[in-house]
């Protein structure tokens, strides 16, 4: 029959053509490839397109999560990971020798939706609380004493988190586990965890809808999804005693303090007076001997270049378009050293 | 000849093929979950609601999640089918062959098109607010929601095979019990279903499957509490929703017990199998 | 007496399966509408052509009241591109495991792979993705459409086998007697009567997989990774709708993206729905 004769010639033609196309490599662009994180993934996204329009690299990545993205390095079908928390002493001991290259800065704001309350402070201890159970109305004592003249309604908290395991979450839990001892002992820290009460979402997008959804409630957002939402969120006070409201300059304040040269750290509740207190970096991580598993010295050093990239002024100015906050000079120099280190089995790679 | 027996074995073939792929799977579900089997105990982690993914403190266990699939799913096939079988009537049996029957056929057909992420999305913006409104839903999230959504979304699994199975049926057959004084009710009872149950039961099964294994959508609507559910309005969790949410971030005794979870999964739609084979048979005439 | 009883409640089956069927409609037709009413503004020449927006290039758009700029085309490729790889390798595989299992109802063998194909079915996506991984991304080195096409392909299987299989079941055992009175050999019986006669139930089943399977994120997050631009190469990453609908989540920006992009998809399950009936017709022998 004329069917199985011509479905069968359509059928190799097809495969002919996808296998010649196949074989048809881009002239000499090396092509980088990179996963995990999503919180920075609307800025890498915008950064690294950037980046290939005007160099003949193409870049690749994918927002899989930070855990995706160190299991890809770790298997070696990376070129660089990308996570917002940094290797643990244990787990770097798992791997050969990476470094750690912060690349922009981020916060956690508290989104919550209070009819007629635009200005909201809050302090971590309460925060905390909330996220125990043990404050559990709006009107509670301890969130007016602080709120003077602000009509707080007579309404039950709503706290919402993070169904999916997230390095939002992380840092949150972080910054909670330094502001409240009891928190540190019933939940501590981590992407993910057993929350004592409130309701699950998946993704920032998924807390900023029950928010906006529910009235009395209030939840974790990442910064540069709320300031493109422009959803209310709390001014939270630091360990200045300063009530600090989430914006890029108080962000990047976060990171003008001590910090280790490998700038493995989290910057929750930074001793900057300036500073907003729930702020992190993200970082891409990469080995520090790029001769591994075939790797040519070229595909070495278009990585190289493209991390230098995006410490470049270039890179750093699109953050702010974007509301994610630029670096501070003092760790981009920080970061610039460390890069330097990178070797081809041993031999420095130069620009 | 000697085209037939390169023939057959070409059939053997492609047989084998599945059985190496679930081969592949099993040793990789098997392999990986080996970590938090020999951590926990084998029925410590099918037994246990407990999931503390506190660092220091990881205590993982599967009872949650296997009881929140098997309550959706179900929940979703039984809300599904008294709507898919009178479509699959409707297109298969009454409206056989006519307009009516093909636009409906279309619309069911591009159910199965929609992506799982939208499905969810569509029950997170909209449905949720329906449910709420209805006050079968503090929230909008829970068992009930997702179960609602999931039958929706295995709708086409469930009819659109059933109809063609209904649609094959000879009308000699039907025409001769028309002839001899039966209703279109009796021939549906009497030939109709008698010959297509096996279909029909199979492409009960497949929506099945598809609803055990669903991950997006569920995980959009369930609420993602890791606790066991006791009733409809309450949220839960379901194992390819944990599985999906956890994975990206996962690491070592985690990642071991998700994947241990996927094992189960696996076990337990194999049961489920099993069952509906042997239900089969029992209420299958001798063909 | 008993006839009228008869016909009441033939009438009343036949008014109950009208109903039900009504009933079913009516939210998917809500469901459609809601998503064509939400993303037929995105769709324009550039929408098909056009790579995905950036972040910054949505929000000057909102800022400024139009719609978003840019379009899918590298998810539209992707997806051709991976579907179309599983799908090569899916029908054909499982046609061929779907007669074998319809022509050995009695075997062991042919019950423990009927067991595997509605256990696949089962299988949540992400394990699969899982499993593509370890066996195409892995020794590849590199993230990768073809694993993507694995994994798909994969998916693809239990609908395609059992569908071939119930179907050929239902055909009448006289065909397959008269042919082979005829002298024909096996292979053309299986090939040129068999198959053309189940074709019906053989498309339903394949367009089932092939529906499922382009509407899927969680494999392709961990096989094809993703990517910018539009790429045919099937051994590097590979953008997707679904994976593209992901990015559009997770950007507070690009959420107005994700509705155009599930009316693409739609709509492409609508053409290939009417392409397959328009098909079905002309070679269907009934």
């Amino acid at each position: 029959m004329k069917m199985k004769k011509s479905n069968v010639l359509l059928i190799f033609a097809a495969a002919a053509m996808l296998i010649s196309c196949s074989g048809k490599k881009s002239s000499n662009t090396e092509k980088i490839q990179g996963a995990g994180a999503t919180f920075p993934l609307p800025y890498y996204t915008m950064a690294f397109k950037t980046y290939q329009d005007s160099t003949k690299t193409e870049v690749t990545y994918g927002g899989i999560g930070s855990g995706g993205g160190i299991r890809s390095l770790k298997d070696k079908v990376v070129d660089f990971a990308a996570s917002d928390a940094f290797l643990s002493d244990e787990e770097m001991r798992s791997m050969p020798a990476v470094i750690h290259i912060p690349t922009c800065m981020g916060a956690v704001v508290l989104a919550y939706n209070l009819k007629g309350v635009s200005d909201l402070k809050l302090t971590g201890e309460i925060i905390a609380d909330i996220y125990l159970g043990k404050i559990t109305n709006w009107n509670d004592q301890r969130i007016s004493s602080i709120n003077p003249g602000v009509k707080l309604p007579n309404l039950k908290i709503v706290p919402a988190y993070r169904s999916d395991g997230s390095g939002t979450t992380f840092v949150f839990s972080d910054y909670l586990t330094k502001v409240s001892k009891d928190w540190a002992s019933k939940v501590g820290a981590g992407k993910s965890l057993k929350w004592p009460t409130g309701i699950a979402a998946k993704g920032n997008p998924g807390v900023a809808g029950i928010i906006s959804q529910t009235s009395g409630s209030i939840g974790y957002v990442g910064s540069e999804y709320a300031f493109a939402q422009n959803i209310a969120y709390a001014q939270l006070q630091n360990p200045a005693g300063k009530f600090i409201k989430p914006t890029l300059a108080s962000i990047s304040a976060a990171a003008d303090a001590e910090l280790p040269a490998d700038t493995r750290t989290m910057i929750t509740n930074s001793s900057n007076s300036k500073a907003y207190p729930i702020s992190c970096f993200t970082w891409l991580i990469l080995y520090k001997d790029q001769d591994y598993s075939n790797r040519s010295e070229s595909q070495a050093k278009a990585t190289m270049q493209l991390i230098d990239w995006m410490l470049s002024p270039a890179a750093q100015s699109l953050t702010t378009k974007v509301n994610y906050a630029p670096l501070p000079a003092s760790v981009i120099e920080n970061a610039k050293k460390q890069l330097s280190s990178i070797n081809f089995g041993g031999k420095a790679l130069h620009k | 000849m000697t085209k037939n027996v390169l023939f057959k074995s070409l059939l053997f073939a492609a047989s084998f093929i599945v059985l190496l792929i679930c081969g592949g799977i099993v040793y990789a579900l098997v392999s990986g979950s080996w970590e938090a089997f020999s951590q926990f105990g084998v029925f410590q982690f099918i037994f246990s609601s407990d999931w503390d993914p506190t660092i220091g403190n990881e205590h993982y266990g599967a009872l949650s999640f296997i009881v929140g699939t098997l309550f959706t799913s179900f929940l979703a096939l039984a809300l599904c089918i008294p709507f898919s079988l009178p479509v699959s009537l409707f297109i298969g049996e009454y409206f056989k062959g006519k307009k009516i029957a093909n636009f409906i056929g279309s619309v069911i057909d591009l159910l199965a098109g929609i992506p799982s992420i939208v499905y969810g999305l569509w029950g997170f913006y909209t449905f949720r607010g329906l449910m709420v409104d209805l006050h079968l839903s503090s929230e909008g999230f829970g068992i009930l929601t997702s179960s609602v959504v999931l039958a929706i979304m295995i709708i086409p699994y469930a009819t659109s095979l059933s109809a063609e199975f209904f649609k094959m049926v000879p009308n000699d057959l039907k025409e001769g019990a028309f002839s001899l004084g039966a209703t279109q009710y009796d021939v549906i009872r009497k030939v109709s279903f008698p010959m297509t149950s096996s279909g029909v039961f199979a492409s009960y099964i497949l929506a099945l499957g598809r609803a055990l294994g669903e991950t997006m959508a569920v995980t959009m609507l369930i609420g993602n509490t890791n606790l066991l559910p006791t009733s409809l309005t309450d949220t839960g969790n379901t194992m390819a929703s944990i599985i999906a949410n956890q994975f990206g971030e996962a690491d070592g005794l985690k990642l071991s017990s998700l994947i241990a979870i996927g094992l189960l999964l696996f076990v337990i739609t194999a049961i489920i199998n099993l069952i509906g084979r042997f239900i089969m048979k029992k209420f299958a005439p001798t063909k | 007496m008993t006839m009228t009883i008869k016909k009441i409640k033939d009438r009343a089956f036949f008014y109950g399966v009208c109903f039900f069927s009504f009933l079913t409609v009516v939210p998917l037709v809500a469901i459609i509408w809601e998503l064509v009413s939400k993303g037929y503004k995105q769709i324009n020449w550039s929408f098909f052509t056009e790579s995905a927006p950036s972040t910054f290039e949505a929000m000057l758009a909102k800022q400024s009241g139009d719609i978003l700029p840019g379009g899918i085309a590298n998810g539209i490729t992707g997806t051709l591109l991976m579907v179309c790889l599983a799908a090569i390798i899916a029908i054909p595989v499982g046609i061929f495991a779907g007669v074998y299992l319809a022509e050995k109802p009695k075997s062991k063998y042919a019950a423990v792979i009927r067991f595997i194909a509605d256990l696949l079915q089962g299988t949540p996506s992400i394990i699969i993705g899982i499993i593509a991984y370890a066996w195409v991304v892995k020794p590849l080195g590199s993230y990768s459409a073809l694993a993507g096409a694995t994994a798909l392909m994969i998916m693809m299987l239990p609908l395609i086998i059992r569908s071939t299989e119930e179907t050929l079941k239902m055909l009448p055992g006289s065909l397959k007697e008269a042919a082979a009175a005829l002298g024909a050999p096996y292979y053309t019986i299986v090939l040129r009567i068999l198959l053309p006669s189940a074709f019906g139930g053989l498309f339903t089943g394949t367009l089932l997989a092939v529906s499922r399977v382009t509407g899927e994120t969680a494999p392709l997050m961990l096989t094809a990774l993703g990517s910018t631009a539009i790429n045919w190469d099937v051994t590097a990453p590979t953008s997707a709708v679904p994976l593209l609908i992901w990015e559009f989540y997770n950007d507070p920006n690009l959420a107005d993206m994700i509705w155009s992009s599930s009316l693409f998809l739609m709509a492409l399950i609508l053409i290939l729905n009417l392409i397959a009936k328009q098909v079905a017709k002309k070679w269907r022998i009934q």
